[in-house]
């Protein structure tokens, strides 16, 4: 379950990367690193960039100028996507876009990476298995009525999450990116959230997790990385704020602009 | 469960009204004949009404089991309702000439061959009725040509001169349909009139009303139009509309067209329609089903009739009145 | 708050309903005129007058389970049947003039899949616009007249695409089967497992589920969904094939009639219209349904206007009934007003609705 070793440093690094949406400048001159077993909170106030920011990191937007490094090789704009980074180990979990609702489980798991023959047949059989080994082992769902054929409208939004994130660990994701994960989430639902993330520490790997809510990433963070009108104000050690003081300082930040 | 529930409850109470509504005097000349009868448009329509009550009178009077079957006018569904019909064995099937004699004719002598009494109406099929009279195909409708020559006619006794322009819609280039139009339009320039031929699109032909602003702009944009002429008995009764919408009062244009539908009579009353060939629907639904009865029982040969007898005029309309809202003229 | 049992019964066997619901009709049929469907004539010609509605709603069954909608095949019917036509008439190409047909509905299907997914116009405008745009190029091409195929019968393309290949035999309903139903199994069983077993059947669900998803997910939507306007292309021109070829002729306008009853075939056959969920089997029972009734209930000697009627309510009651089927909430709240509680349904009614009707029976 623990990632493949091998001789790196960090797991992604971002080098004066731009973004251009038109005349929109959304991300400016982003120099960014991100250790291999480190959980870092992107944290910043609406319209910051943060989303963008992930999306650049996972390859579904391609930056308009900047470096990319992956496991300290570069990586071309024009040639990274989704599928490379996957192949690069890099898995997102994005809040309301990761699971397709009215599909089963098995299928979520293996969507875009299908176990399937030559000519594009899909091994259901072995899916299946598979999906329950995850579901069991990886995710810890067990005789809470869930199987690999429910389908993820029947999961609640702390389990959504959860199987979200499994799955990303499954694929022996190095680096797993949150959008979100929290939101519009119950007490309960959160604090399982919380304790997957910390799993993904556990287990070895990278972490970076864009949330709106400082106490639970506060609680869980090794790092936050401040973002404000797109460029990266400061990175700040939890254990040397407080919630309140971190609250204080964005609010200071929004004011400042 | 509550589906199959309802519909089993709706089918039985049809079945049982059905059977009550069984004649159980003396048996009539038709009894255990079942026939399937293209009606052709929608049921209810202005071209097609009087034809049901033709049809379900005569089928009542001769004890005929009458299925009646209805197709939008659209050629392909007469073909696939005439298959179905086949595969009842029905003592007879009537159908209409739209889809054309060389569509029909495989399928036509199979039935033949199988003992089904085919005949037709409403459009004819010449080539079948030549190949198939003895075996009773006959015909109960308007003699196409002549039947646009008459409404021709009619029109031209309305006051119209040589120089004269009009327009004519139809159903130009489908099978034998267009006949009645061309009768119409070849009339009319044999009097001496410019005629500029129009056709009627697959849409206009399932919905008239749809025709309606494109005949209107037409009108418009030809000031100099005299005389507007159809056969096709929906588009008779929202020409007048197109009238209206164009600005023309009635009798300004003469209107030549088919058919009784409501809005048809209407338009006659008020002018607007000076000549309408009345096709005598009624008889090209009763006429087939006696013709099957003659055929299926005393193997008499297919009969043409043409109902194609007469116009009505505003002067006319009338004394009809009370017929045409019993759905009989 | 979600319910979590196991997929019930009803969703463990694919298009149960619609089956039952079928066989339900046809027993209705059968008993209101055993004459007719206790026989094999209504059932062999079904064979030849079906195909190209199924062919159609399958097509239909992959763009709607995308959450797409296609309004332009009729207009296929009428393009691709006329190049077939007039090719194989006019210029004798025979197997040429098929090869021509098809690559016709690919194209004008290819083109919608185009605008739709790179011009991103949403699909219910594109293909209003492309199915006038097409059955006007073929009424211009056609001028509106309609081409029999006189003597048709006798070559190979019809032998082959819908001959009876029982001519010869002596059971004289044998005689009447047409092996148009044979390849349009094939092709329709083809993609049923397409559907249900292949990435693409996987990526058309997850499309129609949700276009943001897929695309995190790493499915390419706009290709997928191109491939599916093309595939819908593919077997319009194949259903205008046929039609044209069983018709031995081609009408000027075919095809209009059959939009509303290959959707609605679809739709009564399970696929949801939000898209996301699909059954192909679900659809063919669907055709089979639609196509049944006309001639049922004329057998059964109502007028036309109750076949209208009828498939309006069919359509209306399969379309709550699987409406209630897929939402678990409320189906229960529907339940628990009626008074049923217990195992179908579920007795925990959503939220404090119903707490006075708990009486779980067990």
């Amino acid at each position: 379950m623990a990632p493949a070793q091998a001789d790196f440093a960090s797991i992604v690094r971002l080098e004066g990367v731009q973004k251009f949406f038109g005349a929109v400048h959304a991300l400016r001159d982003i120099n960014l690193t991100i250790g291999r077993n480190e959980i870092v909170g992107l944290i910043g106030d609406n319209g910051a960039g943060k989303s963008t920011l992930i999306k650049v990191l996972t390859g579904v937007y391609a930056p308009t100028a900047g470096k990319i490094f992956v496991r300290d090789r570069e990586i071309q704009p024009n040639e990274y996507s989704v599928r490379m980074a996957h192949e690069l180990s890099i898995e997102t979990v994005y809040q309301d876009k990761s699971l397709a609702e009215k599909q089963p489980l098995w299928r979520n798991f293996f969507v875009g990476r299908q176990i399937a023959n030559r000519f594009g047949f899909i091994d259901i059989k072995r899916e299946k298995k598979v999906a329950q080994e995850i579901l069991l082992d990886v995710i810890g769902f067990r005789g809470v009525g869930i199987t690999v054929d429910s389908t993820v409208a029947n999961l609640s939004g702390g389990e959504r999450q959860g199987i979200a994130i499994g799955r990303a660990m499954h694929y022996n994701a190095d680096l797993i990116v949150l959008d979100e994960p929290t939101a519009a989430l119950g007490v309960a639902e959160v604090r399982k959230v919380v304790d997957f993330v910390r799993k993904i520490k556990n287990s070895g790997r990278a972490c970076i997790y864009i949330e709106h809510n400082l106490a639970h990433v506060h609680e869980v963070a090794d790092r936050l990385v401040v973002l404000d009108r797109g460029q990266i104000v400061s990175q700040i050690d939890p254990k040397d704020m407080t919630v309140a003081e971190l609250t204080e300082y964005l609010i200071a930040l929004q004011r400042k602009g | 469960m509550r589906l199959s529930t309802l519909l089993l409850v709706g089918a039985a109470a049809c079945a049982v009204a059905a059977v009550a509504g069984r004649a159980s005097a003396a048996d009539p000349i038709g009894k255990g004949l079942t026939m399937y009868m293209q009606m052709g448009g929608n049921p209810g329509d202005g071209a097609t009404l009087a034809r049901q009550t033709g049809a379900k009178q005569a089928a009542e009077a001769l004890g005929v089991d009458l299925k009646e079957q209805f197709s939008k006018w659209a050629p392909e569904t007469m073909i696939a309702q005439f298959k179905e019909a086949m595969a009842a064995k029905p003592s007879c099937i009537e159908i209409m000439g739209h889809p054309g004699s060389a569509a029909f004719h495989d399928l036509v002598k199979q039935a033949v061959d199988q003992g089904i009494v085919v005949t037709s109406g409403n459009a004819p099929l010449t080539d079948l009725q030549n190949e198939f009279g003895p075996k009773g195909f006959g015909y109960a409708g308007v003699d196409l040509y002549a039947g646009g020559a008459l409404t021709a006619k009619a029109m031209l006794a309305q006051g119209l001169k040589a120089g004269d322009e009009a327009a004519v819609w139809g159903k130009f280039g489908s099978a034998e349909r267009a006949i009645s139009e061309t009768g119409l339009a070849e009339t009319l320039e044999k009097a001496g009139l410019k005629v500029e031929r129009l056709v009627i699109t697959q849409e206009v032909d399932s919905d008239a009303s749809l025709g309606v602003p494109q005949f209107a702009a037409y009108i418009q944009a030809h000031p100099n139009l005299k005389a507007i002429g159809t056969q096709h008995g929906s588009v008779t009764g929202v020409m007048p509309e197109a009238l209206k919408k164009a600005g023309k009062k009635p009798g300004e244009i003469i209107l030549g067209g088919i058919d009784l539908a409501p809005a048809t009579i209407d338009g006659l009353k008020s002018g607007y329609i000076s000549a309408t060939l009345d096709q005598l629907l009624y008889l090209q639904g009763f006429i087939p089903v006696v013709q099957c009865v003659m055929t299926a029982k005393y193997k008499m040969p297919g009969l043409s009739l043409n109902t194609g007898a007469g116009t009505v005029t505003p002067k006319t309309i009338d004394a009809l009145t009370k017929l045409i809202d019993a759905g009989i003229r | 708050m979600a319910e979590r049992s196991e997929a019930s019964w009803l969703q463990r066997f694919e298009a149960l309903p619609i089956i039952i619901v079928y066989a339900l009709l046809l027993a209705l049929f059968m008993y209101l005129s055993p004459g007719v469907f206790l026989a094999p004539y209504m059932y062999t010609t079904f064979l030849s007058t079906l195909p190209p509605l199924i062919l159609l709603a399958t097509g239909l069954t992959f763009v709607i389970g995308a959450g797409e909608i296609d309004l332009c095949f009729p207009s296929i019917i009428a393009f691709s049947g006329f190049i077939f036509a007039v090719l194989f008439k006019e210029y004798e190409l025979s197997w040429l003039a098929v090869v021509a047909g098809l690559a016709s509905g690919i194209l004008v299907g290819f083109v919608n899949g185009l605008i739709i997914a790179k011009v991103g116009i949403p699909s219910f405008m594109t293909t209003l616009g492309t199915q006038f745009f097409w059955a006007g190029m073929a009424t211009v091409l056609s001028g509106g007249k309609s081409y029999a195929l006189r003597g048709a019968e006798e070559s190979s393309v019809w032998q082959w695409i819908v001959g009876r290949p029982f001519a010869s035999s002596s059971v004289d309903w044998l005689q009447q089967i047409s092996i148009q139903a044979l390849w349009t199994a094939i092709i329709v069983g083809f993609l049923w497992l397409i559907l249900t077993r292949h990435r693409f059947g996987e990526h058309t669900l997850f499309i129609g589920d949700s276009n943001d998803v897929s695309r995190v997910v790493g499915i390419d939507v706009d290709r997928e969904k191109i491939k599916i306007f093309t595939l819908m292309g593919f077997l319009a021109a194949c259903a205008a094939i046929i039609l044209t070829l069983e018709n031995k002729n081609f009408f000027g306008n075919q095809g209009q009639g059959y939009l509303l009853t290959a959707i609605a075939s679809v739709l009564i056959g399970g696929t949801s219209i939000f898209g996301g969920r699909a059954t192909i089997l679900g659809t063919v029972f669907g055709c089979l349904i639609i196509g049944m009734i006309e001639a049922g209930l004329v057998a059964a000697g109502l007028t036309g206007a109750w076949v209208r009627t009828v498939q309006g309510l069919i359509f209306l009651i399969a379309i709550i009934f699987y409406m209630y089927a897929d939402e678990p909430q409320r189906r229960r709240a529907l339940l628990a007003r009626m008074g049923f509680t217990g195992k179908f349904g579920g007795a925990r009614a959503a939220g404090s609705e119903g707490t006075a009707l708990k009486r779980t029976k067990s």
